[in-house]
């Protein structure tokens, strides 16, 4: 999947922990590390919103679009 | 007492025949000579014994495979695991079974025209299956999608 979860980097920048996160986003931890661990497949908004309001940032700090294959 | 007939009464019935045509195929299996014997015996058309051991056994071989897999299958159903790739593998072996039935009989079409009916039947039938393999594909790629929504 060329799109990449970078959500370990922006929950260190702001100290806090992925139980915490999980909480207070009201999903449950095994999704939250599904989606720390880029198995997820697609995020809803929904998600993305309580994310980025917990963590203070925007979704481009979490979503980072990797090309597959590398450079040509 | 009145007994309410449930969903799970329906999979104990399938499971139970599905054990009992696996059985009758295995019997099949000691039964096949004295069939063949008795079948060029009554008929009046050239004796055509040994190629009928052959078809028979090849295809009492696939049936015992294919309903192999249904009893996977129905396990599987038992344990609540539906749209696992587990069962798209068993579809995709109940296919090729009956392909493989089908193409095991269309060479006794030379010697008996009656033989296109059983392999039109088995290769009409995997091709049924074929399709449920494939929609069953796509609903395991649907499920897996889903679970993996957060």
């Amino acid at each position: 999947m060329p799109i990449i979860v970078n959500l370990d980097v922006m929950m260190a920048k702001r100290k806090i922990s992925a139980g915490d996160l999980a909480e207070r986003v009201d999903i449950t931890p095994a999704n939250l590390s599904i989606l720390k661990n880029n198995k997820a497949k697609a995020v809803r908004f929904s998600t993305l919103e309580a994310i980025c309001r917990e963590l203070d940032c925007q979704p481009g700090d979490i979503l980072v679009y990797e090309p597959e294959g590398g450079s040509p | 007492m009145k007994c309410k007939w449930t969903s799970a009464h329906s999979l104990r019935l399938s499971r139970l025949l599905t054990l009992i045509v696996l059985l009758l195929a295995v019997a099949a299996l000691f039964c096949i000579p004295i069939i063949t014997e008795w079948y060029d015996a009554v008929s009046e058309q050239e004796p055509i014994r040994n190629l009928l051991n052959v078809i028979f056994y090849i295809s009492d071989m696939l049936g015992i495979l294919a309903v192999w897999e249904l009893l996977g299958m129905l396990g599987n159903i038992a344990k609540e695991k539906l749209f696992v790739e587990q069962n798209v593998t068993c579809l995709r072996v109940i296919s090729w079974c009956c392909f493989g039935v089908a193409a095991v009989w269309t060479p006794l079409v030379y010697f008996r025209l009656l033989a296109v009916f059983v392999a039109f039947v088995a290769a009409f039938a995997g091709l049924i299956l074929r399709v449920m393999k494939n929609l069953f594909a796509a609903a395991v790629a649907m499920r897996e999608e889903n679970d993996y929504t957060i």
